[in-house]
């Protein structure tokens, strides 16, 4: 890995807008596991993955049933099913490699969040929290939905307040509330609108445990972090909070209902309060003490070190980041849309948002060339090292040579096979992770390929500067590229705006100069007769040289 | 012309090793190029072969009976350097008309993409373990990141070198490649961003003829013009190990790791032999003798236990040697 040689005085969290994508109008997005691939759905039903090592599209997944908003996707653990929730109530399960859908199910009310299952490896079974009702379970097997609490029945208790005295168990008509799953995926927490997180089991549809949220406000959104060990609230007074989470990894519904036990002398609400006190601690608040603005789509970073949230006010594109001890470390701004949902990358420090306008921007480390890295020899320093010399160092003939004692043990054992294990593989590898999905060449056109070589053609001994753009090919006529670019891919995407700009400027100052052509300069390829003539005639003496 | 030589030159014993050392023999000799033929390469799989010359073609052989599969044409001049996709179904080749090519390497043996963007011969070329993304290197002195399904370049490392590039290729997972020039430096480069991280080698001379990733990906084989290939643990950046007896002063050889049986690291050379030697021990195992020219171009099989050579204009010929069983 190329972990030794990667600069760690770098902190590890994103800077800079470094590219966007776009397919349509994006609603929301979400990686895989280990965030070699982003699935993202669109305003018209269908739902794009991209490879994001290239970015470019590698699937694209329609159905023609569904013409709704897509309003989130889910990735199961190993990458092999999406589960995509739609406006028009509907939730459909997609098998990744071959495009097709497995399942398909309707629901009362629009699902806002849906997410598979994480503990399973082939999950049909997930979790789906409406607009407007309970979160409920879905099992797509046996095609059968089951509400979850979202309140715990109290024992009427004189000195609570009247309005609070009793709660139907399925909740107040509009009481939305967050769910999720934890890692394992055996137990639900959910968040209501009374501020309170229930743990509970959900095939036995029972709340385990409580914990109260301080300040009482209603919860919208709930989140593990990627190692379980941390919970995130987002609740309506604008407080992120960050749970610590007590309950060990494995084996969580023993532990449950063995606290459970354990407690003695309390009962009904009481007694899952309890239990919750050893379930969650909480651990730190984040908010703008400044502006007080409502938080969107808050989540962690890939290793659980830092937290993101997006600001929800309209009009501004803001992404704040705080280290896990509560300090801010960073405000991103992007341009001036409104931000609808956020990721943190797996495994890097990139973080993708979506804008209102349906634009997908990745957030990268803005890169510094590490001048170390041109020498062998060069070490870079944390600071300035006052140089002292040696006593001999300016002698014409110093007395002990400069000889370099190799401190390498040349005959020790070289091991050039084994791999160490990967530090993303945290449970059993009997599942095969579907990381990728195969790039296969989409063949030129003929149309495309004369193009090319008229373009070629015009290009004659101008020197040009290389560029990155559709096939290398950017010439000083401005408007082909771009007319390349938006005929070829399905998914534009594009550089930097003003980047391109100063290249072809750039362009067109070079096209004027004349220049000779050598073997070995920067002359431009042309057509196929020129290269015979100039590589077979004047190059034949280097040829051989090099091969 | 191929001659009849047996192919066992003198081997030096393996002191100290575990397992004595089984010599290879000469299995075939595949002829079909009318020019020097640059490179050879088993697919990933094990099942196919192929070569790419300078008479413009790149011929697929099987690689269970080695009978001519395929020769693909298209390129309009000769061609350096090729490379597998992981999945064995693609191949990419890489020419002097400054293009690169990507072929199916099933029926109907198409040619897919046509790659352009590079400005002079382009010299060598690899895909990244994904397959998803193409690396090439170029006498234009620019190193080029190519996005496999749709062919667009992706990032350009610009004065990536200051003479031509002579060897690109991704490590294990695909996030650092190391290239090698002709003006002596060895440099590794992050990927994603085409920063460079390091810099292995920094002399004018000797130029760097080669370099390539161990298959963990900790390691670097260089391969320099004064006879030498030196194993680097590129995180140190020491040289551990060094490998010499060859001769290797002009031409871009090629080397590779034989890790089926014992581990070697197989190398061409300019007098006209293969060279094996002990990863470890450092020292020749064996010199296979059978070309009539410089042997530019050696691979050795994924799963058993052969290596294909290939040589230079006066020979024209790919040979196959196995090693002897028990």
């Amino acid at each position: 890995m190329n972990a030794p040689i990667i600069d760690p005085l770098q902190g590890d969290f994103p800077e800079v807008i470094e590219e966007y994508l776009e397919h349509g109008v994006i609603k929301c997005v979400a990686f895989n596991h280990r965030g070699s691939l982003l699935a993202a759905g669109c305003a018209d039903g269908s739902c794009v993955i991209w490879d994001f090592e290239t970015r470019g599209i590698a699937k694209v997944l329609r159905d023609n049933d569904c013409a709704a908003a897509i309003t989130s996707v889910s990735w199961s653990k190993y990458g092999h099913r999406l589960l995509v929730s739609a406006a028009d109530k509907s939730l459909t399960l997609w098998d990744v490699s071959t495009g097709e859908k497995i399942a398909r199910t309707t629901l009362q009310q629009t699902p806002l969040h849906a997410r598979l299952n994480p503990g399973l490896s082939s999950p049909s079974l997930c979790l789906a929290c409406p607009l407007s009702s309970a979160p409920m379970i879905v099992d797509f097997e046996i095609g059968c939905t089951t509400l979850l609490p979202v309140c715990v029945p109290e024992m009427p208790d004189v000195l609570a307040p009247p309005q609070r005295s009793k709660c139907p168990e399925s909740g107040p008509p509009f009481s939305p509330a967050a769910a999720c799953f934890n890692k394992c995926g055996d137990l639900v927490y959910v968040g209501n609108a009374k501020g309170e997180i229930l743990i509970v089991d959900y095939k036995s549809v029972r709340v385990l445990a409580l914990v109260p949220v301080s300040g009482g406000s209603a919860v919208k959104n709930i989140v593990f972090s990627r190692d379980g060990k941390y919970l995130l609230t987002n609740s309506h007074d604008r407080i992120i909070r960050i749970y610590e989470n007590l309950l060990p990894a494995k084996d969580v519904l023993r532990s449950l209902e063995d606290l459970g036990k354990n407690v003695d002398g309390v009962d009904g609400v009481e007694k899952m309060k309890t239990v919750g006190s050893k379930c969650l601690t909480l651990f730190r608040e984040f908010q703008d003490l400044v502006t007080k603005m409502h938080w969107k789509a808050p989540c962690f970073s890939g290793d659980g070190e830092w937290v993101v949230g997006g600001s929800a006010c309209k009009g501004e594109h803001k992404i704040y980041i705080w280290d896990r001890a509560g300090h801010l470390v960073k405000i991103l701004e992007g341009p001036k849309e409104a931000l609808i949902d956020l990721a943190w990358h797996p495994v890097h420090p990139v973080i993708v948002s979506v804008s209102l306008t349906g634009l997908v921007y990745i957030w990268a480390k803005d890169y510094t060339e590490n001048w170390s890295a041109f020498a062998p020899d060069f070490k870079e320093l944390e600071e300035n090292e006052e140089y002292v010399e040696r006593e001999d160092e300016f002698d014409l003939m110093p007395e002990t040579g400069k000889v370099k004692v190799s401190s390498v043990n040349e005959d020790e054992e070289v091991d050039i096979e084994t791999v160490e294990k990967d530090a993303f593989s945290d449970s059993d590898m009997s599942v095969e992770e579907l990381r990728y999905l195969p790039a296969e060449p989409i063949p030129d056109t003929n149309e495309e390929q004369d193009e090319l070589k008229l373009i070629e053609a015009r290009i004659s001994a101008s020197p040009a500067s290389e560029e990155a753009g559709q096939n290398g090919h950017v010439t000083d006529l401005v408007s082909s590229p771009q007319a390349e670019e938006m005929g070829e891919t399905r998914g534009k995407r594009k550089r930097k705006p003003s980047e391109k700009a100063m290249e072809l400027q750039a362009e067109k100052a070079k096209a004027s100069k004349a220049s000779g052509r050598t073997v070995r300069e920067k002359s431009r390829a042309v057509g196929d007769q020129e290269i015979d003539e100039s590589v077979n005639g004047g190059g034949d003496d280097d040829d051989d040289a090099y091969y | 012309m191929p001659s009849g030589g047996n192919g066992v030159g003198n081997g030096a014993g393996t002191s100290g090793g575990s397992q004595t050392f089984k010599p290879y023999r000469h299995l075939k000799t595949l002829e079909g190029h009318t020019a020097a033929i640059s490179c050879v390469k088993y697919s990933n799989d094990g099942s196919l072969l192929a070569s790419a010359s300078l008479d413009k073609s790149m011929i697929l052989w099987s690689a269970t009976n080695y009978s001519l599969i395929h020769r693909y044409e298209g390129h309009s001049s000769g061609v350096s350097d090729l490379a597998w996709s992981s999945d064995s179904h693609y191949t990419c080749s890489a020419s002097d008309d400054c293009t690169l090519r990507i072929w199916d390497a099933r029926a109907p043996y198409e040619c897919l993409k046509v790659l352009r963007g590079h400005t002079n011969f382009v010299f060598c070329v690899n895909f990244n373990p994904p397959s998803n993304l193409i690396v090439s290197g170029s006498f234009d002195e620019t190193i080029r990141i190519w996005e496999v399904k749709t062919g667009r370049c992706v990032r350009v490392i610009k004065e990536a070198h200051s003479m031509p590039i002579t060897s690109v290729h991704f490590n294990r997972d695909g996030s650092l490649i190391v290239s090698g020039s002709h003006d002596g430096s060895c440099k590794i480069w992050d990927a994603k961003e085409g920063t460079c991280l390091k810099t292995l080698i920094d002399d004018k001379s000797p130029a760097v003829s080669f370099a390539k990733f161990s298959p963990n990906g900790k390691f670097i084989l260089v391969a320099t013009l004064d006879s030498t290939l030196k194993l680097s643990n590129y995180a140190s950046g020491k040289f551990i190990k060094v490998y010499t007896g060859h001769t290797n002063k002009v031409f871009c050889i090629t080397s590779a790791f034989s890790v089926t049986n014992g581990k070697y690291i197989v190398s061409g050379s300019e007098d006209n032999c293969v060279y094996l030697w002990d990863l470890q021990h450092k020292t020749i195992l064996q010199r296979l003798q059978g070309h009539t020219d410089t042997v530019i171009s050696v691979t050795c099989h994924p799963l058993h236990n052969q290596i294909a050579s290939s040589a230079n204009h006066l020979d024209r010929t790919i040979r196959i040697w196995k090693q002897e069983d028990a």
